[in-house]
Parts: structure tokens; C-alpha cells; sequence
């Protein structure tokens, strides 16, 4: 089974580091972007199996890198998680119509961190041979 | 007009008098020549004979005595009933208004006096009345006049506006602010339509929609936030946010005779609550990054994912940079409130600020080189003297270092930042030294600069450039100015750089002297 590539995306260098190490540390590829312009471009080169991306960034926010990942051919069904350190979350409805997976609020811990990724993943691995089943039938 | 009626009795009776003196007189001659023809003493008056002689003689002499006594009481009535007239002439002109008409022997008379008596007195106790109900109504009036001139000086001081309309939406009263929110002279508009005077245009409607709506909702108060567009500045229109509340007034039979409505702006309400808000948002951000960084790694080494001592060496680092930060930031939140609140406490001393510029020079430095950014520092044109101002070193180290790092924050990789001090001297002001803080960074843009040191500002294209909370130039201002007597200063252009600097009075020898 080839490695599952994850993209980090935050302008704190500290926060990519350790999660970099966190995912390294258990068998994850990690590719990393300092905003979402930049997080944009290298999924679309990389095409990650999902993205950790700070809400709040320079330059192009989570919320604009979700909005242009979810328009783009090659990226729109890439799981993303999203982590913040706002005082408050977005809307429901906003969240649904982005899929995002999953909110998860800062200070976060890496450990839950790794056990969302894993889930998320593993329900997509389901989906997909579901998918491909339906096809083969 | 008056008449006199003393003048007129006394005419009357004066002729009466006359008169009746002239009956008498020629009665007593009748009498007196019957006798002397009787007693023929008058003897050759025989042609009066037949009349005044014998018998004859003594029916004349009866008759001129009782025509006499007749004519007297007659005169006496006369008077009487003149008297009685003029006196019930007085009491009718009001004359005589306390007196009553006198009761006399005049019987047929008396009826009539006594009715006019009556009469009088019940029209004196309604005019009694009346003038006491006139004086009231005098009294209510100026009560009422005085208390609209109270009520129109509270609305005409109120810097609320107050519009007050009538049952056809023509303007009634209103005040110097409603004329200054809505630009019509508030003097001058009385009587004209409220949609002349606030034109329905697509900014302005809302207020005159809503006042419609209230009238027509027969509601007695309604109240709810509108938008007007303030046009005063041509240039400049500015949105402003009114909390109005229409109150319906209604007459006896319960039909609607106008409306008053009360507009209080609300805008700065508002900004300063999105202010207060943004803040809340943006400091819950800052604080959280660094304890992010701080649980995590802390989190790595309790499960034992640093493998190596180096590693462990590099989150033990990690953690305590970041705490530092986070010790920093609420330095900055606290030293913000304490100053603006009077409660920090300054310790003043003579300090150089050639030396605390060196010494926070050396803090910035790997900042400066992380970023691959050059500090030039020009040779002094002052010599380094210890007490060139009387400063509390703390804060005047904040003020240094949170210039610097701003420097550093907003230049890009490359770029430089030029830190000079001189001293001032003014013939006519204080003596200042003065330290300036150049860089080749974004720069400003013209209509944000005179926000840079307002709390929590934060230049809108320069936002993506650097984190930060807003706080840090507040703090520098407050710092410069409201706790050591200086002045801050700045000038930028866009793309370019920008200079930011502050000067404080230099220390003078009384002050050394003291210190």
C-alpha cells in the first residue's frame, strides 16, 4: 500500500513542524504550505489523500482555500480538516456545503489530530470501494 | 361712556326747586289777593270781583293752596324717581357696583328696583365668575406657554433629532439635530412636506417608509434600527446606523393626528461594538496560536515522540519561545488597559535613549537576520549622554522595541531598517530628543494613516503581511503621550516604507537635580 500523503497547511511554522512530525512518526507522507495559495497549488500537483489547513492565514484563508479547492476538477473531493484558533466556527450549513470533515478547535492535540485523519481516511477508503463495487456490477 | 349722574340730580333739583319756589309764590299772591279783595281793602279792584270774592273767593284760594302742596309732592316723587333711575343707571354702567339701589317710599317703584336688584346681583356673581374663570385660563395659559418653552428647550438640546409630523406628513417641529442628520435648516422647514425635506431617494427612504408604516400600523410606538446615507461630505458618504422610534398620536376620537419620531445614531455604538468584537476574535487567535504550539509539543514529548535528545532540545525551545510570546501579547492587552485606566505605576528616571535603543537593537537582531532584513544605524549625531530624558525605562524600552519589530514585521526579506536619535532644540518650545524608526517596508496607504495608532487598528492591506493584534502603536502613543508629554509621529508611502518615531522633552537640570 503506497504512503498516504497528507498537505499541512498554517503560517505557524511551529504548528506544521510538530504535526509534520506526528504524521511522519506514523507512517504518513507530509507536504506542507505556509497559506492557501500556495496550499492550492500544491495539492493540485500533489493531489493529497487530505489537507489540515489553519483557518485563519495571509495571503488566501482556509475558508477561500476550501472555496477554490471544492470548484476545482482535481481537488473537489479531497477531505479537509480545519483547524481554528477563532473564537467561533462557521455555519453549519456553510460547513456542509464545503465538506469540511471535521473542525477542530486550537490548542488541539496532535494525538486526536492523527485519530480524526485516520477516520476520515478510512471512511473514504469504504465509500470508495462501495464506488467502485457499483461500478464493477 | 360715563355719565355724571351727581351733575344732572343736582340740575334737577335745582330746577324743581325753582320751580316749585315760583308756585308757591304765586299761590301765596292768589291767596293773599282774595283776602284783601274780601277784606275791601282793595276796594276799586272791582274787576276782579267776581273771581276773588264771597265764596269764589275761598275755592280759589283752596285750590292754588292744594295745586301748590300737589306740585310740591309731585317734585318731591320727581326727584325720588330720578334719584331711583339714576342710581339703577349707575349700578347697570357698573358705577356704583357695590351699592345696592336704595328701597324708598315709592312703592311702584321699589318692584321694579328690587327686580333690578336682583337681576344685578345675579349678573355681578356670573361676572364674578366669569372674570375668576378668565383669570384661571390666564394663569393655565402661561402654565402651558411655560412649559412649551421648557418642553422646546429639552427637544431643542437633545442630540437626539426629533421630527415631529401631522396627519398629512407636513413637518410640525423639528430640532437642530434632525435638521444637521437629514441637512435641511431645521428653522425654515415648518409646514413643508417631510418627503421634500428627506427626498426619497434609494439612501434616504427608509426613514420616511418607516414613519408611513408606523401611521398606517396604528400601533402606538414602533421602533427599529434604519439606514441613512449621511451626505454632508460629498465626497465622503458615510452610512449611519438609527435606532427610531415612532410614536402615533391620536386626538379624542381616536384619529391619528401626527406622529413624533426620535432618532438616536447609533453608528458609533456599533462600530465600537464590531471594534470590541473583532478584538475578542483577533486576541482569542493570537493567544491560542502559541498555547497551540505549546500543548502540542508538550503533548509529543509526554508520549515520547522526540526520539533523539536534539529533537527534545528543539521542543523544549519551541515551548518556551512560545510562552514568551504569549507572556508578551498579554503584557501588551494588560499594559494597554492599565495605562488607559491611570493604573500603572511610572517610575521616572534620567535615561538614555542612545543605550535602550542599543539594548533593544540586540533583542531584534535575529528577528532582523531570520528575515534577512539590514539595521542600519547612523553614526549618532548626539553623543550617548546618561539623563537625556526623564523616562520610566521600561516603558520607553516597549515603545522602542515595538516600533523595531513592527519595522521588521512589515519589510520583506532583504529590505532595511534605519534607526536614528538626535536632539531638538527649539528656541521657542521644550527641547526634544527625537528617535525615528525607518523602513523600505509595505507602507500605508494615505487614508489609513491617521488610524495607525488607534486600538486595535490594523491596516486593511497589510493584514495578509503579519500577525498582530492592533495593539502594539496604541501602546506607543499611549506610552509617548499620555505618560511622558511626548508626541508620536508618522509618514509612509505606499510600497516604499515608512517612518515612525516619537520625541520626549529632554530631561532639564531641575529635574536631574531633583531625581
Amino acid at each position: 500500500m503506497s504512503e498516504r500523503k497528507v498537505l499541512v497547511v498554517d503560517d505557524e511554522i511551529h504548528i506544521v513542524h510538530v504535526v509534520a512530525i506526528k504524521l511522519r512518526n506514523n507512517g504518513f507522507e507530509v507536504i506542507s504550505a505556509e497559506n492557501g495559495a500556495e496550499a492550492f497549488e500544491r495539492a493540485c500537483e500533489e493531489k493529497p489523500d487530505i489537507i489540515v489547513t489553519d483557518f485563519q492565514m495571509p495571503v488566501m484563508t482556509g475558508l477561500e482555500l476550501v472555496e477554490k479547492l471544492r470548484r476545482n476538477e482535481a481537488t473537489k473531493n479531497i477531505p479537509v480538516i480545519m483547524l481554528t484558533a477563532r473564537g467561533f466556527a462557521i455555519e453549519d450549513e456553510q460547513k456542509k456545503a464545503l465538506q469540511i470533515s471535521e473542525f477542530l478547535s486550537k490548542p488541539f492535540s496532535p494525538k486526536e489530530l492523527l485519530r480524526s485523519i485516520e477516520d476520515i481516511l478510512y471512511h473514504e477508503k469504504i465509500k470508495n470501494q462501495n464506488a467502485e463495487v457499483e461500478v464493477t456490477h | 361712556m360715563r355719565y355724571d349722574f351727581g351733575v344732572v340730580d343736582l340740575k334737577l333739583r335745582r330746577n324743581l326747586y325753582v320751580m316749585i319756589t315760583g308756585i308757591v309764590v304765586c299761590s301765596l299772591f292768589v291767596g293773599g289777593l282774595t283776602f284783601w279783595l274780601n277784606s275791601g281793602i282793595g276796594v276799586g279792584w272791582h274787576f276782579a270781583t267776581p273771581v276773588f270774592t264771597g265764596a269764589w273767593g275761598y275755592v280759589v284760594l283752596m285750590c292754588c293752596v292744594v295745586g301748590a302742596v300737589g306740585v310740591v309732592w309731585l317734585g318731591w316723587y320727581w326727584l325720588k324717581l330720578a334719584g331711583t333711575i339714576a342710581s339703577i343707571a349707575q349700578r347697570i354702567t357698573g358705577s356704583n357696583s357695590v351699592g345696592r339701589i336704595g328701597k324708598g317710599k315709592l312703592s311702584a317703584i321699589n318692584g321694579l328696583s328690587e327686580l333690578i336688584n336682583e337681576q344685578l346681583d345675579s349678573n355681578a356673581d356670573y361676572i364674578a365668575e366669569l372674570e375668576k374663570q378668565i383669570k384661571d385660563s390666564q394663569i393655565q395659559i402661561q402654565l402651558t406657554q411655560r412649559q412649551k418653552r421648557n418642553t422646546d428647550a429639552i427637544i431643542y438640546s437633545i442630540r437626539d433629532a426629533v421630527i415631529v409630523v401631522d396627519e398629512f406628513d407636513r413637518l410640525l417641529m423639528a430640532n437642530e439635530a434632525a435638521g444637521r442628520l437629514f441637512n435641511f435648516n431645521f428653522k425654515t422647514a415648518q409646514h413643508r412636506p417631510i418627503d421634500e425635506l428627506i427626498p426619497i431617494d434609494a439612501d434616504k427612504n427608509e426613514f420616511v417608509d418607516f414613519l408611513r408604516q408606523s401611521r398606517q400600523s396604528k400601533s402606538r410606538a414602533t421602533k427599529r434600527e434604519i439606514k441613512i446615507v449621511d451626505r454632508k461630505e460629498k465626497l465622503n458618504a458615510k452610512e449611519r446606523i438609527l435606532d427610531c422610534i415612532i410614536s402615533c398620536v391620536y386626538d379624542e376620537s381616536k384619529q391619528n393626528c401626527g406622529v413624533v419620531a426620535v432618532l438616536h445614531d447609533i453608528t458609533h455604538e456599533k462600530e465600537v461594538s464590531q471594534m470590541k468584537n473583532d478584538f475578542v476574535n483577533h486576541v482569542s487567535h493570537e493567544l491560542k496560536t502559541p498555547l497551540a504550539s505549546i500543548t502540542a509539543y508538550s503533548e509529543m514529548l509526554f508520549d515520547g515522540e522526540a526520539d533523539d535528545e536534539q529533537t527534545r532540545k528543539e521542543f523544549y525551545s519551541v515551548i518556551q519561545s512560545q510562552a514568551k510570546r504569549l507572556n508578551r501579547l498579554i503584557e501588551d492587552i494588560l499594559n494597554t488597559s492599565r495605562i488607559e485606566s491611570g493604573l500603572i505605576k511610572v517610575g521616572k528616571k534620567p535615561v538614555s535613549l542612545a543605550i535602550l535603543i542599543e539594548e533593544q537593537l540586540q533583542m531584534i537582531k535575529s528577528y532582523a537576520e531570520e528575515k534577512d532584513i539590514k539595521i542600519i544605524r547612523p553614526e549618532c549625531k548626539d553623543v550617548i549622554v546618561f539623563g537625556q530624558v526623564y523616562a520610566d525605562k521600561d516603558m520607553i524600552s516597549q515603545v522602542i522595541v515595538n516600533l523595531l519589530s513592527n519595522a521588521v514585521k512589515y519589510t520583506r526579506s532583504g529590505g532595511s531598517i534605519k534607526i536614528e536619535t538626535e536632539i531638538c532644540l527649539n528656541h521657542e518650545s521644550q527641547d526634544v530628543a527625537r528617535v525615528s524608526v525607518t523602513d523600505t517596508g509595505v507602507g500605508i496607504p494615505e487614508n489609513e494613516i491617521e488610524h495607525v495608532f488607534d486600538k486595535f487598528y490594523r491596516v486593511e492591506a497589510n493584514k495578509a503581511q503579519a500577525k498582530g493584534t492592533g495593539l502594539g502603536l496604541n501602546l506607543v502613543k499611549q506610552i509617548v503621550e499620555k505618560v511622558h508629554n511626548g508626541r508620536v509621529f508618522v509618514s509612509s508611502e505606499l510600497g516604499v516604507g515608512s517612518t515612525f518615531g516619537f520625541e520626549l522633552p529632554l530631561a532639564t537640570q531641575d529635574v536631574m537635580s531633583k531625581a
